[in-house]
């Protein structure tokens, strides 16, 4: 063996993973050397999710793997199950998407910690107590000993990740299988995770096989990159090389498709010219009953009130692409339902076209809805499962009495064809249509009503980048054929900021910052929009930027 | 007009698996069985023939004769008739008195909502089938008493399997789109809430049915329900009970008739129930 | 420890309900068409003597201050005197009650281990062969007429082979269990199904969950998995549900009682009932109703035991 030196910690040969006739992974090589991180990047049914559980060996049962992955020179497909027990955990480890769903509820974190050692390592249970608070301390939880006696429920998301790498570090083992594991995070929450499996890289040699659909977080932390697409490796290389030289055409189209890499659209218009404001939101402040407690309400205390938004002032101009960018809770949600009425305001205005909307009434009323639409987050969610599409779209369209059923019809097929849906479409349930294509046909029924305000609420945050390029596309095609206003929120700066005109930043039902896009994003003023643009994963590997 | 075709839809998407097949076989025998009773029933179901009491299965009477020599197969055939009749009597009216309860208290939520969960906490306080024994104890045995007393206390659970649905429905984004849209709230309710859960208060009332059936013959059994001489399956095994050592078949076959129809309900409502999960997932 | 706050919670909510309770079964002799009176005095009573009994039970007093009287009754644990036995309700109550505590108690132990093993056996894998005979089997079971099977068992078991005596309670606690085993089997019958689906839906259903997927991939072998994450819980919602059905037992074993003649409550219920003695059956309602509360706090309290979620 004159190899050992530089045999890889992981070696995967040829590995296919069928579900009967259906090969989802086909025939992937790929190498980890130890103390390295490596990442691999595909869009949904890429095969990658798949591809890391037949490491782990934790395929259903349905699944059939075959070829070759070697753990030290260790074959491990074909093992039987209590020889994967035995490398499970002391030898590698895996972390997951969702870390809520992952931990058991019924569990104290501590518990959860330190059942992988007491079972490999054979330690009693309170030398497992203790190795756990000692992790939950080395992943960077506050109160450690305390930590340990919560239960899953108590902990922030962040909070579950941090506990499920410890639990996955207890038993010291030297690959770590990561599967999106800040997927479910907020961006700076992100960042701080992806901060943490550096340093236990760095501090332990821990190598890290970091999944994900993200290209920039990828890019920020790895080494090396593994681009996948319908179950076949496209190209892997030095991330340097595979972000700024990418040979395969897919891997440009990815590149391509980064929300910061696209070249600008309508963000780059310049700044708006001064005209009268359509939109104005003054000093709106919402809130929402407290949770009811019987303690508070014992005291005849009233329950405290929550407030999602507190104060807030924007204007925004006839023809302007306004965004608004914040993490979950920051009220931005609360601001376009509020906007769209569905949420009283506790304060203040929101005044369109000089008129107070909260005082609408009758048919100044419709009128307001007919020219305020929304789209919404959730592609499959936001449609109703039992209407076609061209059911869908016609509806407003007939019941505003803007047509009869017949020409609403007609008209729900041109706006088919206007947001670039094949007509063969039209007689489809919502579950039968990609994600892509139901945000599209959001996108029609929100302007069957030919609205001047179009407000985006993550439209795009459940879609593959390269599908949310293509809405993007399409988003900017209609705002300037249709006069759009155009009020985006996302939680993602750099789609907004590549995007729009203005940009505001949300952070706890105040916003802390606003300016034209490119300000925000390169000269950022609040601690918090700076922390914000740090946590932004850029695609040049430069160690300044990252982290 | 809608939701006829989304009920046609929904079952024509019916795969036909084995216990939907022979759920579809039961019933639909059962409903031959029940119109035509006059004329396929060998015996009248009332004839008393003291001659040939309690006698055993044979060519002439297959279920043998009960204590007065009445043909206990033609008084299965006729007892289907209320038995069946129970099942859609003693249903439909808790589904539709608590589908639209449901379906008002959990949209608007308020006053109504508070109210609703009130009655709800207080009719489980009490055992479902003692609530309706005593209130068809007050009001006097018999069956349009029960079938009184059923929608008295049966609304409560549909209303509250509706408000939950509901509940779940009004968070989705399309009913957001559809506010947003300036639909009507009558618009919302009917057209885009109320198709959505249509299909777990359908699967759920065609299990209850059998639930409904085997209280209304419990009923028949304890003489609070179908009074004597009126043939009701519950009624005949009550009426046997005292001659099983002599003649097991008094009771025997009403029993099975009973058991039968209960499947076809019972497997219609788990096929349709499986159907909802899969549309669902 | 930290169940205190859900245990002060519940029992604040507890005087509402009660409240609620006092009003339906008031209202259940008082608000039923026609004349109480006459309903306590049967239909061939002659005028003198309903008028007798309207004043001997106070009926002639308006609603509200009957309410009251009932309320402070009530609470004085007076629920009434039996026209029937000339005795009083709470006394006949407790006389009867016996029967039917053993009975639902020996149907819950007969019917919670089948129904472990049957939903375990039914889970191990989804859709073969055992799972859809035992879901087969449960959807049948359900629909059989629980008086039905007792007669015939009785027929068969009891007076045909002569294992088990076919009325009555027994002496002594065996003879209690000798007696009461055709009864219990039978109700038995009809509760393991619906236990099984519940346990055998949560089992399913926890064996995917993600959970299970970490604690593999922490190198947990298959049996601890199973009782240590996927059972505990899975339990759960089954645990509701039993609670559910113990307290629609209660109410249930009265058909059972009349089958094979044991004196419980429920007997007492039905012949109260066929012997208009309402005073009988507004007390057993409210009996009824109580130890439902009873039994839907105790599961609770034992629920919030296993689930930390749900103390807040």
């Amino acid at each position: 063996m004159t190899e050992e030196k530089n045999q890889p910690l992981l070696d995967v040969r040829e590995l296919t993973v069928a579900f009967g006739h259906l090969a989802v992974v086909k025939g992937i090589s790929f190498a980890v050397q130890p103390g390295e991180i490596i990442g691999i990047v595909g869009e949904s049914g890429s095969g990658k999710s798949i591809t890391c559980r037949a490491l782990m060996g934790l395929l259903p049962g349905t699944a059939n793997a075959s070829g070759s992955v070697k753990l030290n020179g260790r074959q491990l497909l074909g093992l039987d199950e209590a020889s994967w027990r035995s490398i499970r955990a002391p030898e590698m480890a895996m972390i997951f998407q969702n870390p809520a769903s992952h931990l058991d509820p019924l569990k104290r974190i501590g518990q959860q910690i330190a059942e992988p050692m007491i079972r490999h390592q054979g330690i009693g249970r309170s030398e497992g107590q203790d190795r756990a608070v000692r992790l939950l301390e080395a992943v960077g939880i506050r109160d450690p000993e305390l930590r340990a006696r919560s239960y899953p429920h108590e902990f922030s998301g962040g909070m579950k990740q941090r506990a499920m790498i410890a639990a996955a570090i207890g038993c010291g083992p030297k690959l770590l299988i990561a599967d999106e594991p800040t997927t479910a995070l907020d961006v700076t929450v992100q960042a701080r995770i992806l901060t943490l499996l550096t340093k236990l890289n760095r501090e332990r040699g821990l190598a890290i096989v970091l999944i994900s659909h993200d290209l920039g977080v990828v890019a920020d932390v790895c080494s090396r990159v593994v681009v996948m697409r319908h179950g076949e490796i496209v190209e892997q290389g030095k991330t340097d090389q595979i972000v700024n030289k990418p040979q395969h055409p897919y891997t440009k189209l990815l590149i391509d498709s980064q929300p910061g890499r696209r070249p600008a659209g309508a963000g780059s218009a310049g700044s708006a010219p001064a005209r009268s404001p359509l939109l104005t939101i003054e000093n709106l402040s919402v809130s929402f009953p407290g949770k009811r407690d019987l303690a508070s309400g014992l005291r005849l205390k009233s329950a405290r009130e929550f407030l999602a938004l507190d104060g807030v002032n924007m204007q925004i101009a006839e023809g302007e692409t306004v965004g608004i960018v914040g993490e979950s809770g920051s009220g931005k949600s609360t601001l376009a339902r509020a906007i769209i009425r569905q949420n009283g305001a506790s304060g203040g205005a929101i005044r369109f076209d000089g008129q107070n909307v909260q005082a609408l009434r009758g048919e100044t009323l419709t009128r307001f809805c007919r020219s305020i639409q929304m789209v919404f987050q959730n592609p499959y969610d936001s449609l109703n499962p039992r209407m076609t599409v061209s059911e869908a779209i016609a509806e407003p369209i007939w019941r505003h009495g803007l047509a009869d059923r017949r020409t609403a019809q007609r008209q729900a097929d041109e706006l088919l064809e206007l947001v670039e849906l094949p007509g063969i479409l039209r007689d489809r349930k919502p579950r039968q249509l990609s994600g892509g294509q139901c945000q599209r046909v959001g996108l029609a029924r929100a302007l069957a009503l030919k609205p001047q305000v179009l407000i985006a609420d993550e439209i795009t945050s459940a879609l593959d980048v390269t599908t949310q390029a293509q809405i993007l596309d399409l988003l900017t095609r209609l705002q300037r054929e249709r006069a759009l206003t155009l009020l985006y929120i996302s939680h993602d700066l750099r789609v907004v900021s590549s995007f729009c005109q203005r940009v505001y930043v949300f952070k706890a039902g105040r916003i802390v910052e606003s300016g034209p896009a490119r300000q925000v994003l390169t000269k950022p003023r609040d601690p918090y929009t700076q922390e914000l643009v740090e946590s932004i994963g850029s695609l040049v590997p430069s160690p300044t930027l990252a982290l | 007009m809608r939701h006829v075709k989304i009920l046609f839809e929904t079952l024509r998407s019916v795969r036909l698996t084995g216990p939907m097949l022979a759920a579809a076989a039961i019933l639909g025998g059962w409903f031959l069985v029940a119109l035509t009773a006059n004329f396929i029933a060998p015996h009248d179901p009332d004839a008393i023939d003291i001659v040939h009491m309690l006698g055993a299965p044979s060519a002439e009477h297959w279920f043998g004769t009960d204590q007065v020599g009445r043909d206990v197969f033609s008084r299965v055939l006729h007892a289907s008739r209320v038995d069946l009749l129970l099942c859609v009597v003693g249903v439909l009216p808790p589904l539709l008195i608590g589908t639209t309860l449901g379906l008002l208290s959990g949209y608007f939520g308020g006053v109504v909502d508070v109210i609703f969960m009130r009655i709800y906490d207080l009719t489980a306080a009490f055992p479902f089938f003692v609530l309706v024994l005593a209130i068809v104890g007050v009001l006097g045995p018999g069956l349009s008493n029960f079938i009184i007393a059923l929608a008295l206390v049966g609304w409560v659970t549909y209303a509250r399997l509706v408000r939950a649905e509901v509940l779940v429905v009004k968070e989705s984004e399309y009913i957001q789109a559809a506010q947003c849209l300036g639909f009507s709230q009558p618009a919302i309710l009917l057209h885009h809430v109320l198709p959505n859960v249509m299909g777990s208060i359908i699967a759920y009332g065609v299990s209850d049915a059998v639930l409904v059936m085997l209280a209304g013959a419990s009923f028949g059994f304890i003489g609070m329900g179908a009074q004597p001489p009126l043939a009701e399956w519950g009624v005949m095994i009550a009426d046997g009970q005292s001659f099983v050592l002599q003649a097991w078949w008094i009771c025997f076959f009403p029993g099975l008739a009973a058991i039968s129809l209960g499947l076809g309900f019972a497997f219609l409502g788990d096929g349709l129930g499986q159907l909802q999960r899969a549309q669902a997932s | 420890m930290t169940l205190l706050p859900l245990i002060s919670r519940r029992l604040l909510q507890l005087p509402g309900v009660l409240a609620g309770i006092c009003v339906v079964t008031f209202m259940l002799l008082h608000l039923a068409p026609g004349d109480p009176a006459r309903l306590l005095a049967g239909d061939r009573a002659s005028a003198e003597t309903i008028a007798a009994i309207r004043h001997q039970n106070g009926l002639d007093q308006p609603l509200w201050q009957q309410f009251i009287t009932y309320v402070a009754n009530l609470l004085a644990g007076d629920i009434g005197q039996s026209l029937r036995f000339q005795r009083p309700v709470s006394a006949l109550i407790h006389q009867f009650m016996w029967p039917t505590l053993f009975l639902t108690g020996y149907v819950v132990l007969l019917a919670v281990p089948p129904t472990i093993m049957l939903a375990i056996a039914s889970a191990r894998r989804p859709g073969g062969v055992a799972d859809q005979i035992i879901r087969v089997l449960g959807i049948a079971g359900l629909t059989i007429p629980v008086f039905w099977l007792a007669i015939m068992m009785s027929r068969f078991f009891g007076a045909g082979l002569g294992w088990f005596p076919v009325s009555g309670y027994g002496q002594g606690f065996f003879g209690h269990l000798h007696h009461l085993f055709l009864p219990a089997l039978s109700t038995s019958i009809w509760l393991v199904p619906v236990l099984t689906q519940s346990l055998r839906a949560a089992l399913i259903e926890k064996t995917t969950a993600d959970f299970v997927t970490t604690a593999r991939a922490q190198g947990a072998g298959e049996g601890e998995i199973f009782w240590r994450t996927i059972l505990p819980n899975a339990v759960l919602p089954t645990l509701n549900l039993l609670g559910v059905m113990v307290a629609f037992l209660i109410g249930g074993t009265i058909i059972v009682e009349t089958v094979y003649a044991v004196p419980g409550l429920g007997a007492l219920m039905i012949g109260s009932l066929l012997g208009r003695d309402y005073y009988v059956v507004q007390g057993l309602t409210l009996t009824f109703a109580l130890a439902t509360v009873i039994i839907t706090l105790v599961v609770d309290l034992l629920t919030a035991f296993i689930d930390p979620r749900v103390r807040l």
